[in-house]
């Protein structure tokens, strides 16, 4: 599995120019929602933390479905699928290296939250747990689904089809979690919004590894 | 909730209608499509 | 006899139904503090608790099917995501029908309301994906994928009222029920039980059908012949 994990972070090395675009798409999605609730200070800065993870969700449909643009191209799927083993290696590799993107993404897009929204905090450690934890929940059955529907001609309807109502549990869980840290937690509810986020990743990330081969085999 | 809701009736009848309505045109799809189906069989 | 199956839990369903509502609109006293808009909540959980199993029944089916690679399973399971996207619609204009003059809007986004909502969407996904993949064996192995996966949500739809302060009601079961609203409320879920068996039975029969159209193979006109 590290070898397969060592492969997908290669390609998304060599293709870091494309990272530059998605964050640029993800910061103007930003914007763009900014404009939407228009000056209003006090209300930028109590969504903020919707704006960032619907930022995410939204590039996250641009990295999911290139993540298995490789194989495809050059049908590739079936040679690398000769055990089952090797499914699931495949299937945690590019969850995982596709999690690290996005994760990475969310940090980069912190900055621009704080700049556009006013929503700085100073509990950066918690944030960016969150964000992993966050991004893990959307990377786990987006990896699952990227793989299915890279398969078919409609793939790009049907990823965010098939993904949103999935990880609606997994993204409230995290706005929740982040809005707190930028908020203000005065109840001291942070611990549950993270560990349930926590929970929805450990049943993803077992589930999805598991049901992965399935989707893939001829 | 303080004091008893009065009348809603009118909500009664339209959850009731729409829950009858709503088996029975399903009820109806699925004997159309059987229909369909059996003839070209 | 077995072909009139479907038909006589429809008529039963039916029946039980009518008798149920009859007793519930007319029969049983108006409760204390919703006064007669309460009524409501003699369809309305009647049809929560057979959404639930009607999507436990995909469930079920989804994952008999990846263990037997047998396509009655797949009929069956797209039966039951269909019926489970009815119910669920249903579920939900009944419930907005209700919220709206006891709680004063037909919609909140609180945790029981929002999992049904995502269950009832991903349940559209499901058909819809169907709808994309033209392969009966592709098509059956991932619509059992994703009903799993979008099966998790049903517990959090379940324990949402425990779990979070929600503004939806705590679970109605006989304890917290008052028995003079019990047998109207019984009645009516095993009418709409009823009235689920039938149609996911009649269902399945068309899925089936539709198959053999497909795959005009021997063997498939076998199970779908055992089906119908």
């Amino acid at each position: 599995m590290l070898a397969a994990l060592r492969k997908e972070l290669l390609l998304q090395w060599r293709s870091r120019g494309q990272m530059m675009a998605v964050f640029v798409f993800g910061a103007t999605s930003l914007l763009l929602f900014s404009f939407g609730i228009g000056p209003d200070a006090s209300a930028l800065r109590t969504y903020s933390a919707g704006f960032l993870w619907l930022g995410l969700l939204l590039s996250s449909t641009l990295t999911l479905a290139e993540s298995f643009h490789a194989e495809m191209e050059n049908r590739a799927l079936e040679g690398l699928l000769l055990l089952p083993s090797d499914a699931r290696a495949l299937y945690y590799g590019k969850a995982i290296a596709n999690w690290l993107q996005l994760a990475l993404l969310g940090i980069a897009l912190v900055p621009v939250m704080v700049i556009l929204y006013d929503a700085g905090t100073t509990k950066v450690l918690q944030l960016i747990g969150i964000i992993l934890l966050g991004t893990a929940g959307l990377s786990a059955p987006g990896t699952l689904y990227a793989g299915m529907t890279a398969q078919i001609k409609a793939k790009q309807m049907l990823l965010p089809l098939l993904l949103f109502p999935l990880i609606v549990p997994a993204l409230l869980a995290s706005v929740k979690a982040t809005s707190l840290v930028i908020l203000g937690d005065p109840m001291g509810q942070s611990k549950a919004w993270i560990t349930l986020l926590a929970a929805f990743d450990l049943i993803y990330w077992s589930l999805c590894g598991l049901l992965f081969g399935r989707v893939v085999e001829e | 909730m303080s004091g008893v809701v009065q009348g809603g009736w009118e909500f009664v009848i339209a959850a009731y209608t729409i829950t009858a309505l709503g088996f029975l045109i399903y009820g109806a799809s699925l004997v159309m499509r059987l229909r369909e189906l059996k003839e070209d069989d | 006899m077995k072909a009139k199956l479907p038909w006589i839990f429809l008529a039963l369903g039916t029946l039980l139904l009518v008798g149920g509502s009859y007793m519930g609109l007319f029969v049983a006293p108006a409760e204390r503090y919703m006064g007669d808009v309460q009524r409501i909540m003699y369809v309305h959980v009647p049809t929560a608790w057979n959404w639930m199993l009607a999507v436990l029944f995909a469930f079920g089916c989804a994952i008999a099917f990846l263990f037997t690679n047998n396509l009655k399973w797949d009929s069956r399971m797209e039966a039951g995501i269909e019926v489970g996207v009815l119910l669920g619609f249903l579920l939900c204009c009944q419930g907005a029908i209700w919220a709206k003059p006891t709680w004063g809007v037909w919609w909140d986004w609180d945790p029981r309301l929002t999992s049904v909502a995502v269950l009832l969407v991903a349940s559209l996904g499901i058909l819809a994906l169907r709808g994309f993949v033209d392969e009966p064996p592709r098509r059956a192995v991932w619509s059992a994928v994703a009903t799993i996966i979008a099966s998790v949500d049903l517990p959090i739809v379940y324990f949402s009222v425990k779990w979070w302060n929600s503004l939806h009601q705590p679970q109605s079961t006989p304890e917290t029920v008052a028995s003079a609203f019990h047998v109207p409320l019984r009645v009516n879920a095993f009418g709409v039980l009823f009235l689920m068996i039938g149609f996911i039975m009649l269902r399945t029969r068309v899925a089936a059908l539709r198959l053999k159209r497909e795959v005009d193979v021997p063997q498939m006109h076998q199970e779908a012949g055992e089906l119908a």
